[in-house]
Parts: C-alpha cells; structure tokens; sequence
C-alpha cells in the first residue's frame, strides 16, 4: 500500500473528534441504561424493593429512552459520519458544521428528556403513548433529539451529493450508500413521530388544548416506531455487508445485491406500523392486513442478507481450504472479537427475525400482544444482533479514531463481554419469551400479582430474567472498561478501518439503485397508500379525545 | 505382468471450490427453524382462541 492510499485510509483528525463525541455520549448512554436495565430485573424477580422512591416505571423510561433512543441514534449518528469520512472522503468544513450543530442539538434535548425523567415528570415509557402526559420540556427534548438527527443526516446528504458530482456516472461508494439510504428512511420515518409530538402531545402537555386523540397520536408512533427498528438494524447490516468480509479476510458477496437489499428497507420499513397495533380499537383489519403483507415483504431483504453472509463466510472458508457442507466454518477467525462479537449477533438475528414473523402475524399477535415476550423479542434484535455489532464496530472504529490499537489482551476481554452477553442474554430473553408464552405482562412492575397461581408460574423465568440482566451488566462493565482503555490508554498506533470489496469487481452497481427520484416516489407512493385511508377513518370517527394522565 | 496397484482406480474427490452447498445448507436450516417456530406458536393460538 503506498502513502497515498494510507493516508486517504484514515479518517481526517477533524472528523474523528466529531466521531468521538458521538460515541461518549452513546456509551454514557449505555452505562446508565444498562444499570436501570439490571434494576428493573432485580424489581421484577420479586426479591428486591427501589430505594428512595424511585418508580419501576420511571427506571423503565430511562432504560428504553436512553439505550433505544439517544444512545443508539448517537452511535449511529457517529458510525455513519466516520463511513462516509472513509469511503466518501473527508467531511467539508460546511458538513462538519452542520454535523455539530445536530450533535449539540441532540445533546442538549437527550439532557433535557433526561432531566425530566430523573425528576420523575416523565415516567411515560419510551413509547410516551397518550394519555400518559410528560412535563412539556420531556416533548422538547425529544423534539431536540429528532432535529439535531436530521441536521446531522443533512450532512450525509451534502457529503453524498458532493461525491456523486465529483464522480458523475459512478455508482457512490457502498458504505456512503447504505449511510444515505438510512438517512432517508429516518428522516421519512421521524416525520410521524415529530408531527404527534409537535401538533398533539406538546400543546396537550402545555394545557394549550385539554384533549389529545389516542389512536391518532400512536398510529403516528408507530408510523415511525417500525423503521425505528429498522434504523437501528442497517447500521449492524453496513458491518455485516461491507466490515466483516474484510475482517476475515474475504470478499463482499455481491456489492449490487447488498445495494438492492438496502433499497427494499427503504421502500417497505415504513408503511408497516399497523402491524405494532393489530389489537387496537378504530383501525379497519383490511388495513391492518395490507400492513402486514407489507410487513413481511421486509423479510425479503432480511434473508437475501442471510444468504449473502453465509455466501461471504463459505467461499472465504473455501479459498482457504475448507471442504465438506461445513467445513468452512472452521476457517472463520474465531479468536477475533472484530469478528466474533458481530457474528454472535448475526446469530441471535435467527431467533430475533423468528419471534418478529410471529409478532407481525395477525392471529398470533394475540398470544404475545403486550406479554413479556415481546420484551424477550426486541432484546434479542436491538440489544444483541444491533448492540453487539455495534461493541464489535467500536473495538477498531474507537482506537482508529484515537490513534490507538486494540491490544491482544482487550481483544481477550472483549471476547470475554461477547460470550458473557450470549449467556446472560439466553437466560434474560429466553425466560422472557418463555414467560410471555405463559401469559406474563410487559411493562409491569408487579410480580406476585396478590398470589395469583397463574402469576407464581411465571416467578422462576422471573428469577432467570434477574440472573440473565446481572450477567449482562457485567458484560456492560467490560465494555466500557474496554471503551475507556480504546479511548485514553491503549497504546499508540494504526488500527484499521476495515472496508470490504466485492467479490467481482468488475461488476459495476446498477445506476438505477442511485435514482432517488424514483426510490422517494415509491416510498410516497407506499405510505399514502398504506396510510391515508386509516387516518382518514381516524380523523373522521375521532371520539372526543382524552385528558392527561400522570400516574405515577 | 499383471501390475495390480495400476488397475485400482483411485477416485480423487475435487471439490468445486466455489461451491455454495454449504450457504444452501444453511439458507434451508434457517427457512425451517423459521417455519417450525411459526408453526409452533400457531398451533398456541389454536388451542388458546
């Protein structure tokens, strides 16, 4: 490699600062959602009581607003500046801009909501559903959060419309592609979420109007709550297309099939929200059933990634000598946690996508709806497939950015966080959705239920919960422990930004996947036709709306 | 002469080393583990509704 390439390998200096400080507040983020997390579970095993009057539900908000809103968004954010940096070239000075202005504005909306949060003003959940009502400063902070991620993804927009003038012709670079795709989708997405805020739950919450309309408010949540999940997940899929292939050595299976599966997230994560609210009241089941055929047209490019990875992971065990139906996985470089911890998710993605086919199915939404299995399911996708790429992202992504390695003894312990979290997630999510099966309740702080039989039934998966979340948390305190070593002791050095190529470099990606006209058009399309008669239904049979509730 | 070890017809397996029988493997595993778990919680619903 000359000096050329290896300089325009690492990511600009300037960059990597405005990397970093997405990536402290994503892991403060995961150490304080992590320790409401194992709380919660101690509460719930039934064996232990909250000091000082802090409220189940008011730890179970900060568990899922910091880890599922702010600490991912605030990773993503940070991993997708740094795979366009890389792949794209550095940010302009203007990009860079714009990226700390959303930085700061998220930061200071994600203080804000969890101000509000540890004042105990806004033990709402992380879905704020109506009627429950936060203080107003809870909305805005949200509302900051949301903003400052579209004046960051303005950025990657910019980024990828000054690449593709410098190129004319030339299909942009596969990360910087997958990074505009869920940018798109997010900013299509967040519109739901930030018209419910702005127009219903804000001047509810500031007694400017006394009434909100429930259904409205949630079929706008989860308008955006699905592509939500789907936000969290492309970023993992950018490491399982484009990092891992490099990391082990081998090729990317197709660099066009990876684009064409990004392309169907964009085109079918969003009209599907009705399958979140398949029990609810005011929503015709015809919609609803075109919903979930939407839904599960999103399975689709969820397997041709499967197919894809075992591909990459079989023609590189082939390369190296591998014969048999499964000898190649033999060949796979085991001993490395850049590899490994991804993989685990890879892995736990095989359940996660299982239980998520049967929670979009109409008929079986009813033995899981609002039971801990759902819980159980989401753990497995976002907390295991998502987070564990993540943690495996940050073991080179945190020492490239800070001139640092990952030595051979974290790379042990990062393992060691990898194998931990397996184990105390099979324990937390396997009794959840077991339990859920059962009939236990989410979202509940209660255990014993007076003495109910059927509620002794669910206390020994209770107890598995509490040991699995301890397990985890240990796993949580190695991360952080590694992430503190990559960030200001490790020693100094050159870890690489692993980037993949494709396999048959001569295949050029179709030009079509780059026509956004077309893509946003469909998407349009999709949405209005999923969702204009349902509002409509909505807004013309809109019952009188209802009073706040605070009630905890 | 009769040279025997000549007439023994060694076969020598050559394994195409693109071949993807293996991911074909695993794409089949996974479309059952996927059925069977569907299967598995709809038959729940039958006997609960």
């Amino acid at each position: 490699m000359n000096a050329f390439t290896e300089k325009v390998n690492k990511i600009d200096r300037r960059d990597a600062k405005l990397g970093m400080a997405h990536f402290y507040v994503a892991f403060i983020g995961l150490f304080l959602g992590g320790m409401a997390g194992l709380l919660q579970t101690l509460v719930r095993s039934g064996q232990f009581t909250l000091p000082a009057g802090i409220g189940y539900y008011q730890l179970l908000t900060l568990h899922g607003v910091v880890l599922a809103l702010v600490m991912t968004t605030f990773f993503i954010m940070g991993f997708q500046f740094m795979a366009v940096s890389r792949t794209a070239g550095t940010l302009t000075n203007k990009q860079r801009k714009t990226a700390w202005v959303g930085f700061w504005l998220m930061t200071i909306g994600t203080v804000m909501a969890a101000v509000m949060i540890l004042l105990s003003e806004a033990s709402v959940l992380y879905t704020f559903y109506a009627p429950l009502q936060a203080h107003a400063l809870f909305y805005v902070g949200l509302t900051l959060v949301i903003v400052g991620s579209w004046t960051g993804g303005g950025a990657i927009i910019m980024a990828y419309v000054g690449w593709r003038k410098k190129h004319p012709g030339q299909p942009s670079p596969l990360l910087t592609f997958m990074a505009l795709v869920n940018t798109l989708m997010w900013i299509v997405a967040t519109i739901g979420v930030a018209s419910t805020v702005l127009f219903q739950l804000l001047p509810w919450s500031l007694g400017l109007v006394e009434r909100v309309d429930v259904a409205i408010s949630r079929t706008l949540f989860w308008y955006f709550g699905h592509p939500l999940v789907y936000f969290w997940l492309l970023p993992a899929y950018m490491a399982w297309y484009v990092i891992v292939p490099k990391i082990i050595g081998g090729k990317i299976f197709s660099d066009s099939l990876a684009r064409l599966s990004f392309i169907l997230f964009l085109l079918f994560s969003i009209p599907v929200g009705l399958h979140h609210q398949l029990v609810e009241p005011g929503i015709d089941p015809a919609w609803k059933f075109l919903q979930v055929i939407l839904t599960f047209m999103v399975i689709v490019p969820s397997l041709m990634t499967a197919f894809s990875l075992f591909a990459t992971f079989e023609t590189f065990g082939r390369s190296q000598g591998a014969t048999g139906l499964f000898g190649w996985l033999k060949k796979l470089p085991w001993g490395d946690a850049r590899f490994l911890i991804p993989f685990i998710g890879m892995l736990s993605f095989i359940p996660g996508g299982a239980g998520g086919i049967i929670n979009a199915s109409n008929q079986m939404n009813q033995v899981v709806h609002n039971t801990i299995w759902v819980t159980g399911h989401f753990h497995l996708t976002v907390a295991t497939a998502v987070i564990l790429t993540f943690f495996g992202i940050s073991y080179w992504l945190i020492p490239h950015l800070t001139g640092r390695i990952l030595t051979k003894a974290m790379n042990k312990l990062a393992i060691l966080q990898g194998i931990l979290w397996a184990i105390g997630m099979t324990f937390m999510s396997g009794a959840m959705h077991a339990a859920g099966l059962l009939g236990a309740p989410r979202r509940s702080a209660f255990s014993e239920y007076g003495g109910a039989a059927q509620a002794a039934e669910w206390i020994p998966y209770q107890i598995a919960q509490a040991v699995g979340g301890s397990i985890l948390f240990i796993a949580i305190i190695l991360v952080i422990y590694i992430f503190i070593n990559l960030a200001f002791f490790a020693p100094k050095g050159e870890e690489e930004f692993p980037v993949g190529e494709a396999a048959n470099t001569a295949e050029k990606a179709p030009m079509i996947l780059e026509n956004w006209k077309l893509w946003l058009g469909i998407v349009v399309l999709l949405i209005a036709f999923a969702y204009t008669i349902p509002f409509i239904d909505l807004i013309e049979n809109a019952p009188i709306g209802s009073k706040g509730y605070k009630l905890w | 002469m009769a040279q025997p070890g000549l007439e023994k017809r060694t076969k020598t397996k050559v394994e195409d080393s693109s071949s993807l029988k293996g991911t074909l493997a695993s794409v089949f595993l996974l479309g059952f583990f996927l059925i069977i778990t569907w299967v598995g919680v709809f038959l729940l619903f039958l006997n609960r509704f």
